[in-house]
């Protein structure tokens, strides 16, 4: 949980990062993942991770981001350990081990510095359906909500006594139905208050609802997508023509 | 002056219900009043309600018979659109009813969902903000804010669609006593300032009295009193409906019984000390 909190939530930042159109962030996550895929070699993939490191420092979350990276090499260990039984090879299990945190980097990247909003907006762009946008911020916006819910389900069942920590595997899970009951009973209570205040705030009167906010992409985000595809190009040629170094 | 809404013989029961929800309702309000709806709970309140702004019958299906009038409009006719616009709904839950990641979007979005253009849009939006005083809170995540906060978010989200009357169901029930005669006062100012009618369920009437121009007391589906405050709270009725009278009005109608003080006006507690002063001199 606190893994996932950490990568992947979004928190409040002021850097030049932060402010970029949400689809030139989405674009620069997205090419670092395609250069993950791309690259044969480990000293490609220390080019490639280095330069997650460094947008992570232009958007001051270098931080979250190495955490997030310590954490990943956990996993990562196994795939490494898994790879290594199998091939014997020490270079392509490197590789592998760690293009899986190279992955997760450049995913949560993008996540933790696009704001629900954004991620709105992003959706809306590529011409999601409102109800299915509407459905994920809703989501998004409740998951704080449901937290709050969760704990306080838990306090209360276990001033009646449940003890969630206590007993084998099978028996802690048998213990959180008295958790998730009445956690989907309140949600279904919830998703219905919620219908009633969308009808009445006149959900789906037009089909094409207007925004208050209007998101259109700068000249420096214009400027920043072209130099982020130029570098990866560039990035992408030299690894394969230019320095075929032909290291491991 | 006209009536923004008029109930006329209404009677709704829910499909899978031995008896009535509402039954043989009428009510006539003009427009710009503050009316306090009260009696106990399961009384049918929120279900005459939804009849107001639309919910039933067009979201909630059931036998219903007789016809509800917003400013004229027959609601069974009316589009749920139309109805938004006319009719702001406050629910109990302000946390339900806030969709949005940022306060400024979450008041937005019934202009946004009518289609309203950027700029007019805008316009409304700062408006109601700055009518509920919540100019600091305008770029807020919901769960940063307090129950007081999100209640005048999610209030403001009803104004801005500029709506000609509006119905607060129980609006005082998760707020501190502060917070609660806050809101008081906020709707005297909104009905002084845009000539808003409002139509309050509240059960706590000590702070709603002083603004309200008529009580109306619900009891197992039918009204059972209509009258002024004073009317209501003077008369031996309320009580037996389990309204709560309150406890100024108690001791004022005590001493009213002796002749002490006046019985012509609901006393507020500076006024009824001053009356006992007055007498005791």
């Amino acid at each position: 949980m606190m893994w996932i909190s950490g990568g992947f939530v979004f928190r409040r930042g002021t850097s030049a990062y932060h402010k970029l159109d949400p689809r030139v962030k989405l674009l620069i996550s997205l090419l670092m993942f395609v250069a993950t895929l791309l690259v044969k070699a480990v000293y490609e993939m220390a080019v490639v991770i280095a330069f997650m490191v460094a947008v992570a420092a232009v958007a001051t979350v270098l931080k979250r981001v190495l955490r997030t990276m310590a954490f990943t090499a956990l996993f990562s260990a196994f795939i490494f350990g898994v790879n290594m039984l199998a091939t014997r090879n020490l270079f392509s299990s490197t590789l592998y081990a760690t293009r899986f945190v190279a992955i997760v980097v450049s995913t949560s990247l993008f996540f933790i510095t696009t704001s629900p909003d954004e991620l709105e907006q992003v959706m809306k762009t590529f011409r999601f359906p409102r109800d299915i946008v509407f459905a994920f911020v809703t989501a998004v916006r409740f998951i704080p909500v449901m937290m709050l819910d969760t704990i306080q389900i838990m306090d209360a069942q276990k001033s009646r006594g449940l003890e969630l920590e206590k007993g084998n595997i099978l028996r802690r899970v048998r213990n959180m139905i008295p958790i998730l009951i009445p956690l989907v009973v309140n949600s279904v209570v919830r998703s219905g208050e919620l219908a009633e205040a969308m009808e009445s705030r006149a959900y789906g009167a037009v089909p094409r609802p207007t925004s208050l906010v209007a998101y259109r992409a700068g000249g420096r985000d214009v400027a920043v997508a072209a130099a982020a595809v130029l570098v990866f190009a560039l990035t992408a040629y030299s690894f394969y023509y230019i320095l075929p170094l032909h290291l491991p | 002056m006209t009536e923004i809404l008029k109930i006329d013989g209404l009677s709704f029961k829910y499909p899978d219900s031995p008896r009535k929800a509402v039954s043989d309702f009428d009510l006539e309000i003009p427009e710009g009043e503050i009316v306090a709806l009260a009696g106990p709970s399961g009384c049918g309140k929120s279900t005459l309600l939804r009849t107001v702004n639309g919910l039933i019958p067009h979201m909630y299906s059931g036998d219903y018979s007789g016809d509800v009038l917003v400013a004229g409009t027959s609601v069974k006719g009316s589009s749920m659109r139309d109805l938004a616009q006319n009719v702001g709904f406050l629910f109990q839950n302000p946390e339900n009813q806030i969709f949005m990641f940022s306060v400024e979007r979450d008041v937005a979005f019934g202009l946004e969902n009518l289609g309203v253009p950027r700029a007019e849009m805008r316009k409304r939006v700062d408006e109601a903000i700055d009518l509920l005083g919540i100019s600091s809170l305008a770029q807020r995540a919901p769960h940063e804010l307090s129950d007081g906060q999100k209640q005048r978010v999610a209030l403001a989200g009803v104004l801005a669609m500029r709506p000609r009357l509006v119905i607060l169901d129980e609006p005082m029930s998760l707020l501190d006593p502060k917070t609660a005669s806050e809101l008081v006062e906020l709707v005297e100012k909104l009905r002084k300032e845009l000539g808003t009618t409002f139509v309050v369920v509240e059960h706590r009437l000590d702070l709603l009295v002083k603004h309200a121009d008529r009580l109306v007391v619900m009891s197992s589906g039918r009204k059972v009193i209509e009258g002024s405050p004073r009317e209501v709270l003077f008369g031996d009725e309320a009580e037996s409906y389990g309204v709560s009278v309150p406890a100024v009005t108690k001791v004022q109608r005590m001493l009213a019984d002796d002749g002490a003080v006046p019985r012509d006006r609901l006393m507020s507690p500076p006024e009824l000390a001053t009356a006992v002063r007055g007498a005791l001199r």
